[in-house]
């Protein structure tokens, strides 16, 4: 657990520094660091079990955080390198590197698309193998045989009315476009079947409301690659609305949540603007515990890691594995943002973004 | 003596009856001041001009018990010196509304300049919901109750008070959510729109059901509802 160690140490020097300002890089590659360096350490924790493709293995505790694991690690690397080349940095550079081991690791522990080919062998009208592989495809890590094998099932109608949310629909949908099958969907119309596309009433908002909402965007934006994916009246929609769901997350301590909210916010043809996103950050990043993972919701009670799968969920690692990989991705992804509205490497006060913030 | 809140509850309760009714009839019945004549002028301290709303809002004439309590109100509790910004402005809704009631009883304690409005623009949309619901009261359109400081600083804020009232209904606030939605129901206008996407009719609907059983609350709900309606428009 050397990264481990090495992660703390760095936060009890960043604690007397003087206060982060989270419009600029160095707040942000700090945190992305920190959360990156916990999933390391913990690496052993996303491995698969041997008897993954076994009816009895619970998928929720092995594919999910491995699959959960290839998406994030993924958009990082694509962030990060982003950051990196706008300001010719190394430490960005690092990240990027970094995020992409990961994403390799969990290639290598799906035995580069054997272990979802036979998970689809197991399940073939499950849309879950395709969505983990979407996440492997979109960085350019293929399986022809998993694409070959899937592409026949797409085409039957089973799989077209499979029962699914419409933000659940809308991420097949894209996972089919990363696989090059073809679309059974117009994702146009399954948009507006979703809670967000509804351009709901924003005092609805719930906690399930809320991971809809982010979700939708992401399948939309491509996790954030594609922000003109988000059409001109959810981009407008999400800027009048994101302010309150935002304040309202941090006072329920729903951390994950907020996590995601600010990714969403980072991933707007329009990003949202830094003097509104500051204060959140500045309390989302103290929330981090010492060994820079963050817990997914209220206080931070919980005690060691259990280590190892035979003490089962929940544990330590349980709690806060998700939410960590949240907090790096939103962080780069603002970080991006910044790059986006053209933020210079140092002292950069985001005048850019204010012009073209939407109130 | 019977505890203040329960009187201002009891006399919101009136005002919400009168309000929704819109008949020509007295807030304030006139026998039922005798011992807790003290709170009765201190509850309505504490509603304020709303007290004469459904005359204000429905364009009676107010009953001349309701204006002898708004006036005793007035002189018994003039605002201190250290007195905060929501209580002058309170009391100097009371004076105005004194003075559109009651044009002929002129008296020295109905004059002064208006408090400062100015802080309200400094405010953050958290801030300025809270204020402004606290001020619930001064909540009513310029066409019907004459130019106000506090309506036009108040006024280019919609995005802000709806995001306020988003906020306050998260948190099951109702009073506040209520009162932010009366500010809303007032100041939404084509230069200052609030967003069509708020569903402030329905959002309205929903705080009264939630929070309706608390008088203070269903008298903004049905403030609002009567002016979304084109009351005094």
């Amino acid at each position: 657990m050397t990264a481990h160690t090495a992660g703390a140490t760095a936060r009890v020097e960043s604690a007397a520094a003087p206060e982060q300002d989270y419009a600029d890089y160095a707040a942000h590659g700090g945190i992305v660091r920190g959360a990156l360096e916990w999933v390391t350490a913990h690496q052993d924790r996303f491995a698969l079990p041997a008897d993954v493709s076994d009816p009895r293995t619970d998928l929720n505790w092995s594919m999910k955080p491995l699959g959960e694991l290839a998406r994030l690690s993924t958009s990082i690397t694509r962030t990060a390198h982003t950051v990196a080349e706008h300001l010719h940095d190394e430490e960005w550079r690092r990240l990027a590197r970094h995020a992409r081991g990961l994403l390799d690791f969990a290639w290598a522990e799906i035995a580069e698309g054997r272990v979802l080919l036979e998970l689809a062998r197991a399940e073939p009208h499950a849309t879950y193998p395709l969505e983990i592989y979407s996440a492997f495809a979109s960085a350019g890590l293929r399986d022809e045989e998993f694409e070959e094998f899937t592409g026949a099932l797409v085409r039957t109608r089973a799989w077209a009315f499979t029962e699914q949310q419409p933000n659940r629909r809308l991420g097949v949908l894209a996972a089919e476009h990363h696989a090059r099958l073809p679309s059974h969907d117009d994702p146009t119309e399954v948009l507006r079947r979703t809670w967000l596309g509804s351009l709901p009433e924003p005092w609805t908002f719930d906690v399930a409301a809320g991971y809809a909402l982010t979700h939708t965007v992401f399948h939309l934006t491509d996790w954030g690659a594609r922000p003109a994916g988000v059409p001109a009246d959810l981009n407008r929609y999400l800027h009048h609305w994101l302010p309150c769901w935002l304040d309202t997350c941090l006072e329920d301590q729903q951390w994950d949540l907020t996590c995601e909210l600010l990714a969403v916010g980072a991933s707007l043809p329009a990003p949202y603007p830094p003097d509104r996103y500051r204060p959140v950050w500045r309390e989302l990043a103290a929330r981090r515990a010492a060994d820079g993972s963050l817990h997914e919701v209220g206080p931070d009670t919980e005690g060691p890691d259990t280590e190892g799968r035979d003490d089962g969920p929940p544990d330590r690692f349980t709690h806060r594995y998700h939410s960590t990989l949240a907090v790096a991705f939103a962080a780069a992804l603002t970080a991006a943002a910044l790059t986006a509205a053209g933020v210079p490497a140092h002292g950069g006060r985001a005048t850019a973004f204010q012009a073209g913030a939407h109130r | 003596m019977k505890n203040l809140s329960g009187a201002v509850c009891d006399l919101a309760s009136e005002v919400v009856s009168v309000l929704r009714d819109g008949d020509h009839r007295a807030v304030i019945s006139p026998n039922g001041q005798g011992p807790d004549a003290e709170l009765g002028v201190a509850a309505v301290r504490v509603l304020g001009a709303d007290v004469l709303l459904p005359s204000t809002l429905h364009r009676h004439p107010a009953a001349p018990g309701d204006l002898r309590l708004v006036r005793e109100a007035v002189r018994t509790f003039p605002p201190g010196g250290d007195a905060s910004a929501s209580t002058e402005w309170s009391h100097w809704a009371m004076r105005e509304a004194l003075r559109r009631h009651d044009p002929t009883a002129a008296a020295p304690q109905l004059s002064g300049a208006a408090p400062d409005a100015a802080w309200l623009s400094r405010l953050s949309w958290q801030e300025l919901t809270h204020q402004l619901a606290v001020l619930g009261a001064l909540a009513v359109p310029p066409a019907v109750a004459g130019p106000s400081p506090v309506v036009a600083a108040a006024a280019p804020r919609t995005l802000d008070l709806a995001r306020g009232f988003v906020r306050a209904v998260r948190r099951r606030d109702w009073l506040q959510a209520a009162g932010a939605g009366r500010w809303l129901a007032v100041l939404d206008s084509d230069t200052s729109p609030v967003p069509a996407t708020l569903g402030l009719d329905a959002g309205l609907d929903f705080v009264l059901r939630m929070g309706g059983a608390d008088p203070r609350v269903a008298l903004h709900a049905h403030a609002a509802r009567l002016l979304r309606a084109g009351a005094a428009g």
